[in-house]
């Protein structure tokens, strides 16, 4: 794990950049993200819906407290769990053979491939980053 | 940091993600409670000629012989059996404009789309796509091809 404090400094602004970007593209058009999560036909409606309701906000008040250095330990955490879900998920959805778009960034979402396993991988090993440091910070 | 207080600020931010949802998005919610998205998320105001079927609708529309019925499944599942004289439209990401091209009907012509079954999506998505070409008539039959065919209803194959 990288212990240099200016390179997590840079991880925590460029994930909570990301995270917030995607996070208001999706609250702005609810729907259009729920219809994105049904399309991976694995969750119920109601749980598309609520899904579509909820998940951005966890982005966005993630991302902002990444970016502003409050409780950025909890918020790495739930980061890391959101992005292990995903993985999980496109890997079903490869794995199924699903032509999905992963509804990841709203309207500019593409097609579900490797590329898009390779993307979340490495937002993850960021993530992760940012967690053990401020774990070590902290002790 | 113990672990008791990072638990406490995932469940804090659990919560107002939660009340941040819900509350600033109640008048989804309340559509929601009112069966407005049951089969798809489709709202009515964004795509007012848009309305979903079922079988003994989808059987009218079939028997007056004005509807059009538009398959949104992949080529092949076309191929080895659809709704008698159904169009293939299969809806792929990236790909559906070029299938597109084939669609020669007059905007007001009434289009039953239709996919695999209530759990499919292609259809609602492919709806929404006739919906911003234009088309003024958009009926999705939810129960599609599984419910067709159980029906016993008429169908056609290519090996005939």
């Amino acid at each position: 794990m990288i212990q240099n404090k200016q390179i997590i400094l840079a991880f925590r602004f460029l994930i909570g950049a990301v995270f917030i970007w995607s996070g208001i593209i999706k609250i702005i058009d609810p729907l259009l993200f729920a219809q994105d999560v049904a399309n991976y036909r694995i969750f119920p409606q109601s749980l598309s819906f609520l899904i579509a309701l909820i998940l951005p906000w966890i982005e966005v008040s993630c991302g902002l407290l990444l970016v502003l250095g409050i409780w950025s330990r909890a918020a790495a955490l739930m980061i890391s769990g959101l992005l292990g879900a995903f993985l999980i998920l496109l890997v079903i959805t490869l794995f199924r053979g699903i032509d999905v778009t992963c509804g990841c960034f709203g309207a500019l979402s593409h097609t579900v491939d490797y590329r898009l396993l390779l993307l979340d991988s490495g937002l993850l090993f960021l993530s992760l980053n940012i967690f053990f440091y401020q774990r070590r910070a902290a002790s | 940091m113990t672990k008791g207080k990072l638990v406490t600020q995932i469940f804090v931010l659990g919560i107002l993600s939660i009340i941040l949802g819900l509350g600033l998005n109640f008048s989804l919610v309340r559509r929601y409670l009112q069966d407005e998205f049951s089969h798809g998320f489709v709202s009515e105001e964004d795509y007012p000629n848009i309305t979903f079927i079922t079988l003994p609708e989808a059987e009218d529309l079939f028997l007056q012989g004005e509807a059009a019925f538009i398959d949104s499944r992949t080529f092949d599942k076309f191929r080895s059996g659809r709704i008698l004289g159904a169009v293939n439209i299969p809806f792929e990401e990236d790909h559906t404009e070029d299938s597109l091209k084939s669609l020669t009907f007059p905007l007001d012509k009434t289009l039953v789309i239709y996919c695999d079954g209530s759990d499919c999506q292609s259809s609602v998505l492919l709806a929404k796509v006739l919906h911003d070409r234009g088309f003024v008539s958009l009926k999705v039959f939810f129960g599609g091809w599984e419910e067709w065919l159980q029906e016993g209803l008429p169908i056609e194959d290519d090996s005939e």
